[in-house]
């Protein structure tokens, strides 16, 4: 399993480098992973309050189980909310 | 005058544990403290006293427990509890220290987020141990992938992870930047169950949470009810602290997970004490600086835990879709 915030850090990073080329995708393999809402949060929720909802395009997210899939979905659609929010006058 | 230890030092005992550490945390040079009508620590309570006694060896103070039982004595000797404190009149420690890392794990002092995952991997270990009905010769679930042992794993490791984390963010705000956090955690087989304690000496939750707008009160109770809710935390906006941001879940899902698994969760910090059954107030003046936290859960309720269950419910945003392989 992996929890901690400072383990998603250098991940999410490493995303933001490689989605910062144009047009480029990247396909995120949790097989085998189980992961705290933390974790996926400081990786997927702090990418959305950064750039955008529209980021997510360009993630393809492999091997999830249903739990890891809940909380992506849950990460994702809590953060594009209040991304929204704070973008809209 | 020495202080006196309860009975019990527990979580179900709170009011009476924080009492005791109060007392003692507010104690000059050497503070005496009798131990004679002690028969029951749980991990909460350890980590409630080792917490105190690192207070007290920080300013430069001295504890000295006395008269303790033989058998607490080995026990919490076992679980490393009297690091910088002496023991008088106290039974020795009996035969050699045995790797119990599959039923108890020693009380555990963390300061770094970055031992956050191993601290977590680590105490799930001790706890799940070697569970006659966990079959590791049983082949994984062919669609999710878990195997029984997993099942029983993941909740709990689930739940330490998010009250590490929690603790080794959120109690080192508004000046306690030096804010640690002391965990312990053991099963006890006869009542099957899991009890774990974490707790940190830092801010608590009404130092973190005033001025938001779910505290309805400026009440250390009222601060721990809206640390509870969903989606309710100091720093939901990235940028509100550069160094992290929280979405205001964990401590919520660890309440599910608890009350899930047949159990439930104790909240302290401040004056207030909250568990799902009850709330109480300590005597004027005495409080835990920081929060307290003591997890208690059937263990063989664990494998029903489905954490895609406990998370709260919201709608997917219009317009935004996730791609799955």
């Amino acid at each position: 399993m992996v929890g901690s915030r400072m383990a998603a850090a250098p991940v999410r990073e490493e995303l933001e480098i490689t989605l910062a080329q144009a047009g480029a995708e990247v396909v995120l393999d949790f097989s085998g992973i189980s992961a705290t809402q933390s974790f996926v949060d400081e990786l997927i929720g702090v990418l959305v309050l950064r750039h955008g909802p529209d980021i997510l395009s360009r993630i393809v997210f492999k091997g999830c189980s249903d739990d890891v899939r809940a909380i992506i979905e849950f990460v994702v659609a809590d953060r594009c909310d209040q991304y929204i929010k704070s973008n809209t006058h | 005058m020495p202080i006196s230890l309860p009975a019990y030092f527990s979580a179900r005992s709170a009011k009476e544990a924080i009492t005791a550490c109060w007392e003692i945390a507010s104690a000059e040079g050497v503070v005496d403290v009798d131990a004679s009508d002690l028969k029951f620590v749980d991990p909460f309570g350890m980590a409630l006293l080792a917490a105190t006694f690192y207070k007290v060896n920080q300013h430069g103070g001295t504890v000295r427990v006395h008269c303790l039982n033989a058998q607490l004595s080995g026990y919490l000797r076992r679980m490393d509890l009297f690091q910088g404190v002496e023991l008088v009149d106290c039974a020795p420690m009996q035969g050699q220290r045995q790797d119990r890392a599959d039923a108890l794990v020693e009380v555990t002092r963390l300061e770094q987020r970055r031992d956050v995952d191993t601290a977590a991997f680590r105490l799930t270990r001790a706890l799940v141990g070697r569970m006659p009905a966990a079959n590791r010769d049983l082949p994984s679930d062919g669609m999710s992938g878990y195997s029984e042992e997993d099942r029983l794993v993941e909740p709990i490791q689930y739940a330490f992870n998010e009250l590490l984390e929690n603790a080794l963010t959120h109690a080192r705000r508004v000046g306690y930047g030096n804010a640690c956090v002391w965990v312990a955690c053991q099963y006890y087989p006869t009542s099957d169950t899991v009890r774990l304690g974490v707790v940190d000496n830092g801010c608590g939750f009404l130092a973190t949470l005033r001025g938001h707008p779910a505290l309805r009160q400026e009440t250390d109770l009222a601060a721990i009810l809206a640390a509870l809710q969903p989606r309710v935390s100091c720093n939901r906006d990235f940028g509100l602290l550069a160094d992290s941001v929280n979405q205001g879940v964990g401590l919520t899902t660890t309440q599910r997970i608890a009350t899930s698994a047949g159990g439930r969760l104790y909240i302290a910090s401040g004056d207030a004490i909250h568990s799902s059954a009850s709330y109480s107030h300590l005597a004027d003046g005495v409080r835990w600086q920081g929060v307290a936290i003591a997890l208690e859960c059937k263990r063989k309720r664990l494998p029903e835990v489905r954490l895609r269950d406990l998370l709260p419910p919201l709608e997917p945003q219009p317009g935004v879709r996730l791609r799955f392989q």
